[in-house]
């Protein structure tokens, strides 16, 4: 048994029964547990500050099918040309060879709250002391009439990044001059509320620089507006004239249907026929993982604490990342990364001797409009009033230089090293 | 117009692993120092690795971080980011991120 769970304990992802009927209790020296399900910025980070700051007191086990991890953050600048699908790829391997975190590559298909055990895909039943969630958004297929899990080849989504961000440039680079993409944008609340927008804007540039200039987007958007949209909009104007149009719902009066065999969008107020390409991002929802385990309420997202990002719902279990309710603070992989830390800072606090100070959190997201102009908004937020709430906030202006831009774009660059680096390094 | 540190970084980050290496007793609290910095290492790099546009901050004497802290604070210094953030932290939190950041080893570059 013992002899079991030290061969289990070096560097094996595959979990064997017998650690996961190795309960804590039954060895009496045996190390507290923490599971972390989802190995993306909320899991990785939450699993990495934890396992490095405890220094080995406490066993982190990371559930994630995949691999590797493949960003959404700067998912539009490939999408644009600006950098490597292989730039955007992250291993697991520094954070289980430098912190001792095992990374069990499964997905994790229900969680026993009595029991306080993670059931795996194969069965395995992983105990834990304390339980970090952060497995994301699912996609509402149903939330776009005609539209479904089976068209998101014909019409791909990629909101999560992978094979469908692939297809999506392969698609986008095949559209004509002359083509026409149609572009359905999410409602609130959704993953990353500039992106969408930044990645018209990247659409747009690639037009353009292959010379389709009389190639055009559409957005039909369910929202009345939208995140940085004067600069957005300032932005389309200046760099891709005639090229973008944005229809709020008081004008496109909703999408009727979508026909993935006809490419065809019908709206209340046009039918776009023979679109090159449809891009639609549906409506969203935290994570099944989250919602199956009762943690999510009649919003489709999890209630947390704001002091610690521990689940409203069950005391041993933290929250984070897209699949929580954080107030003020955006979906975004810089939020989740700052939720995260709090978490692991609490997880730790209640383990071990560590202390805990009051939570703060950080986001700044920037957007590409077009090479060297880049936008920003951001903020730092505090536990307020029952929730994360801003204290102070800020966004780029239209008017400003051409330097301060293109120093913006320097400062996503270098952001996007440090926080890959802060996850997965 | 933006003011840069008195004297040159790599001099800085010098001065400061010979200071760290000495072992004077912080004024800052580092565990306090350390949370903290969960904050900046968003984006600037514990190994001190300039990115970007985003500078380097390990190794420094605490009262040059200080000093430059609280420029942002008082909006001396002019980016949005590092102003929103400095303007949120009081005396002993800049002390204790000074603290922390400045026992930070600058380590050798990678590739
Ligand atoms: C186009 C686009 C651009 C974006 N740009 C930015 C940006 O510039 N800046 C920014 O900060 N954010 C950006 N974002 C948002 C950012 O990508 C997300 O907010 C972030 O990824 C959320 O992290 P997370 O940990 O909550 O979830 P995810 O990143 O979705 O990670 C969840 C992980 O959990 C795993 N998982 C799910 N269920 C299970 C299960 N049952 N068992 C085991 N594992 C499971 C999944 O495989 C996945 O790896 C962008 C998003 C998009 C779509
Ligand atoms: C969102 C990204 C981001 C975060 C988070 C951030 N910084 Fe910065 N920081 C920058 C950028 C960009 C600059 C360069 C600004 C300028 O040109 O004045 C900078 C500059 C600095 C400087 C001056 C460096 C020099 O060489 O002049 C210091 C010191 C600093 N930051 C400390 C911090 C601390 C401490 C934190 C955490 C509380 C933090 N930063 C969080 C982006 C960030």
């Amino acid at each position: 048994m013992l002899m079991n769970r030290r061969r289990m304990l070096v560097g094996s992802s595959v979990f064997g029964s017998a650690l996961a009927l190795g309960a804590p209790v039954v060895l009496g020296q045996a190390k507290q547990r923490v599971v972390v399900i989802g190995g993306g910025p909320g899991g990785a980070t939450a699993a990495k500050y934890i396992a490095k700051d405890s220094g080995g007191a406490l066993d982190v086990v990371l559930v994630e099918p995949a691999s590797q991890f493949v960003t959404c953050f700067h998912s539009n600048l490939y999408l644009g040309g600006f950098r490597s699908l292989q730039s955007i790829t992250h291993g697991y391997d520094k954070l289980t060879a430098n912190y001792g975190i095992r990374h069990a590559r499964q997905m994790a298909t229900q969680i026993d709250r009595d029991k306080k055990q993670v059931v795996l895909a194969d069965g395995t039943r992983l105990s834990y002391d304390r339980l970090v969630v952060s497995p994301g958004i699912d996609l509402k297929y149903d939330s776009v009439p005609g539209w479904g899990q089976a068209h998101e080849e014909t019409m791909p989504h990629a909101w999560k990044a992978g094979k469908q961000t692939e297809i999506l440039k392969a698609r986008l680079d095949a559209v004509p001059n002359g083509g026409l993409i149609v572009m359905i944008a999410p409602p609130n609340p959704y993953r990353c509320p500039p992106g969408p927008y930044e990645r018209v804007s990247m659409m747009a540039h690639v037009l353009k620089s292959a010379g389709k200039k009389d190639a055009k987007i559409v957005i039909i958007d369910p929202k009345e507006s939208f995140s940085k949209q004067g600069l957005f909009q300032q932005g389309w104007d200046t760099y891709y004239p005639g090229m973008v149009e944005w229809l709020g719902p008081k004008i496109h009066e909703g999408v009727k249907s979508v026909d993935p065999k006809t490419n065809t969008v019908e709206t209340g107020f046009e039918t776009y026929k023979n679109a090159a390409l449809v891009n639609v991002i549906p409506a969203q929802m935290a994570g099944k993982i989250a919602r199956d385990s009762g943690l999510a309420n009649g919003s489709g997202f999890c209630a947390i604490d704001p002091e610690t990002m521990r689940s409203t719902i069950d005391a041993n279990i933290y929250v984070l990342g897209d699949a929580c309710i954080a107030g003020d603070m955006p979906k975004s992989a810089f939020a989740a990364n700052s939720q995260a830390k709090v978490a692991a800072m609490n997880v730790r606090a209640e383990l071990t001797s560590a202390r805990a100070f009051p939570a703060r959190y950080a986001n700044t997201c920037w957007s590409l409009i077009a090479p060297d102009d880049t936008v920003k908004v951001g903020g730092s937020y505090a536990s307020k009033d029952g929730k994360i709430a801003a204290v102070e906030t800020f966004v780029s202006k239209n008017g400003e230089t051409q330097t301060m831009r293109k120093e913006q774009q320097g400062e996503n660059m270098g952001w996007y090293a440090g926080i890959t680096n802060d996850m997965f390094g | 117009m933006k003011m840069r540190p008195l004297i040159a970084l790599p001099m800085i980050a010098m001065a400061a692993s010979c200071l760290a290496a000495r072992a004077e007793p912080a004024k800052g609290d580092r565990a306090l120092g350390e949370y903290l910095a969960g904050e900046c290492v968003a984006c600037h790099q514990v190994t001190g690795q300039a990115s970007g546009a985003v500078p380097p901050i390990v190794a420094w004497p605490e009262d040059q971080f200080i000093a430059v802290m609280k420029s942002y604070k008082n909006k001396d210094r002019d980016n949005q980011i590092m102003q929103t953030l400095a303007g949120r932290l009081n005396t002993s939190e800049i002390e204790a991120l000074a603290a922390y950041f400045g026992s930070l080893a600058l380590q050798p570059m990678k590739n």
